[in-house]
């Protein structure tokens, strides 16, 4: 909304508005910024809108496909599995778990990886060089390779699987700090808060934290669809959600049964998957950009 | 220049000690005794158990143990796979190799389409086709990959029959093992049908390199051209326009070399996502790799495969990471200049 200019005063916009402005620019990602807000609105509100309980057999009424289809049925929009349980249903819970439990462990790991980052960064001397240099090459190990042993510890299971993907996902966030926060460091304001006599404690909360936040979301965004790949993959694979649950990977593979039969229940939850990833990415690209040109203009 | 060469192979070292240290505590960490998870054999087994128990030398200190594992390590003695019973290194090399081939494949692939791409996106910024390409991009990259490998699979082996459905070549052919690199065994063979087996392989590797190089090359795509855009922008390029070069000229004398160096960086530190592409593709196309193994062991809880095939993966990536880092600073005068700097 443009700003109603009535006398001539000057409006120096806040960092955080400099970037709203820039990242509102790009139509892509506020289109997808709004279907990252409807994916949410489906984890909170899914069992209101999902026309019937995702585990319920429909016996009469299986592999029907989709309403688009001229043997399809209104009653199930998406059509039913080989099962007869209601497809859209299926992947309004299934959304509601993938994304759910995705936005979960990234929120967990941030927390962690933040405060782990932060002490890193913060102290210095060998232990922490040594310290760094080993986290950055165990970084390089894939996340699901960390994530299928840890499972092969626990076992197989949406909880273990969760674990797994939350202590994967940690060291990005440790990296990504330690090195904000060491870059940070060398600013001027955090020198003038030292002469001032602030303690570390109080320099990290009040010069470096808040300078850091929009940095840490783009990280975020990036972990947000390592999570959700990762999490659909892992049930996929039946070592993470275990085939009844309406997880979109797990309900990926057992479409696989009836591929041949029913493409459109291995087309649609991927399908599902894939607009998640897909907003995740646009919103993470528009804020970076945003981020990387709000000061040029 | 010896100073990174050794500050490299300490990091290689002590990222490696410290794996071997995870996978010999992996056989405590698992669920059960851990003798039993290493060999199968359970305690009930009195003399079995003993006899194995002195050859683990699983009553010493734990120091010891693990010197003797490092021991057995070196020596290519990893364990024996519970569910095929033969012994684990030969088997984890050669799906070590399948993996390689397969993900070496795609990364060829990826790079021939995505460089190209990503120098035309970044040397158009802002046009139209920056924007096209840009979003095919976003599209590529957001896409899982077992769901593109599933939908390769309905559309081109199921649909049309193109090309086979799983496997590495057909069960007609029987290559003999020399590399473990399948294209380049049937080369090497004798095989009367030699070139039909060829072809065989070629159309078995169709499905499964197309699906992660897919993935792949939107990544070399977005890294190229934001480097592109970078290198285009900087001052020597507006310096060598002053001097009346073309833009022809410009481009090849100072552009490409400069905007390639650094995506080599980046791509490195792709590799792990192309890997787990690989891992994750090899199972749906029952790619004889080192996925495929993996997860195969942890269906059949195959602790000593579990074991093994994580740390030779774990050790692939890291010495490939390191050596690669350690290349690009000998290589990139830019990314020398703090070490020389900082005396």
């Amino acid at each position: 909304m443009p700003r109603l200019k009535l006398y001539q005063e000057e409006f120096y916009p806040s960092p955080l508005q400099n970037t709203w402005k820039e990242f509102t620019e790009n139509h892509a990602a506020v289109a997808s910024l709004y279907c990252v807000l409807f994916f949410i609105i489906l984890v909170i509100f899914g069992p209101l809108l999902a026309p019937f309980d995702p585990l319920q057999q429909h016996i009469d009424s299986l592999l029907v496909p989709p309403t688009w289809d001229s043997n399809g049925n209104i009653l199930y929009l998406f059509g039913t599995d080989g099962l007869g349980r209601d497809m859209l249903s299926r992947i309004i819970y299934g959304c509601r778990m993938t994304f759910g439990i995705s936005l979960l462990l990234v929120v967990l790991s941030l927390f962690i990886g933040v405060a782990l980052g932060a002490i890193a960064g913060m102290s210095s001397g060998l232990r922490s060089s040594f310290l760094n240099h080993l986290l950055d090459s165990l970084m390089a190990i894939p996340t699901l390779l960390i994530a299928i042993i840890i499972i092969a510890i626990l076992g197989t299971g949406l909880v273990n699987s969760m674990w797994a993907i939350s202590l994967a996902l940690i060291p990005q966030f440790v990296h990504q700090t330690r090195d904000l926060v060491r870059n940070k460091l060398k600013k001027e304001y955090v020198l003038a808060a030292q002469l001032d006599g602030a303690s570390k404690s109080h320099i990290f909360f009040n010069s470096i934290l808040p300078n850091m936040g929009e940095m840490l979301v783009v990280q975020a965004t990036l972990a947000m669809s390592t999570a959700i790949l990762d999490i659909s993959a892992l049930g996929f694979l039946n070592l993470g959600a275990q085939a009844p649950s309406p997880e979109l990977g797990a309900m990926l593979s057992e479409g696989l049964d009836v591929a041949y039969l029913a493409p459109w229940n291995i087309a649609l939850p991927g399908a599902a998957i894939f607009l998640m990833m897909v907003s995740i990415n646009l919103v993470g690209d528009g804020l970076r950009s945003a981020l990387r040109y709000r000061l040029l203009r | 220049m010896g100073k990174i060469f050794l500050r490299h192979l300490s990091l290689l070292v002590l990222t490696l000690s410290v794996l071997s240290l995870f996978s010999f505590s992996l056989a405590f960490l698992f669920p059960g005794d851990p003798l039993t998870n290493l060999t199968g054999v359970r305690a009930e087994n009195q003399e079995a158990y003993s006899h194995l128990a002195a050859s683990y030398h699983i009553n010493g200190s734990l120091f010891s143990q693990y010197w003797h594992y490092l021991g057995q390590l070196f020596v290519g003695n990893w364990g024996i796979s519970f569910s095929s019973g033969l012994p684990l290194a030969e088997e984890i090399n050669r799906s070590l190799a399948a993996s390689i081939e397969l993900s070496a494949y795609a990364l060829v692939f990826a790079f021939i389409i995505g460089l190209p791409l990503g120098f035309v996106a970044g040397l158009k910024h802002h046009k139209i086709i920056d924007y096209s390409l840009l979003s095919a991009s976003v599209i590529g990259y957001s896409i899982p990959v077992f769901w593109l490998a599933l939908i390769l699979i309905l559309i081109f082996s199921l649909q049309l029959g193109w090309f086979p459905l799983s496997g590495r070549i057909g069960l007609l052919f029987d290559i003999p093992y020399k590399s473990g690199f399948i294209l380049l065994d049937i080369l090497l063979s004798d095989l009367p049908n030699k070139s039909d087996a060829f072809y065989n392989a070629l159309r078995h590797l169709v499905l499964p390199t197309l699906s992660i190089a897919i993935v792949t090359s939107t990544i070399v795509l977005r890294t190229s051209r934001r480097s592109v855009i970078e290198v285009m922008n900087s001052d020597y390029i507006q310096a060598a326009y002053a001097r009346g070069l073309s833009s022809r000229q410009v481009l090849l004398k100072h552009g490409v070399k400069n905007a390639l160096i650094p995506i080599l960086p980046l791509l490195v530190m792709q590799f792990t996502t192309l890997l787990t592409n690989a891992m994750i593709v090899e199972t749906i196309f029952s790619w004889p790799g080192i996925g495929n193994a993996l997860i195969q062991a942890i269906y059949q809880r195959d602790f000593p495969a579990i074991r093994a095939g994580m740390l030779a993966v774990s050790v692939l990536v890291l010495t490939f990471i390191i050596s690669m880092d350690l290349m690009i600073r000998l290589i990139d005068p830019i990314r020398r200049r703090p070490e020389n700097a900082t005396a």
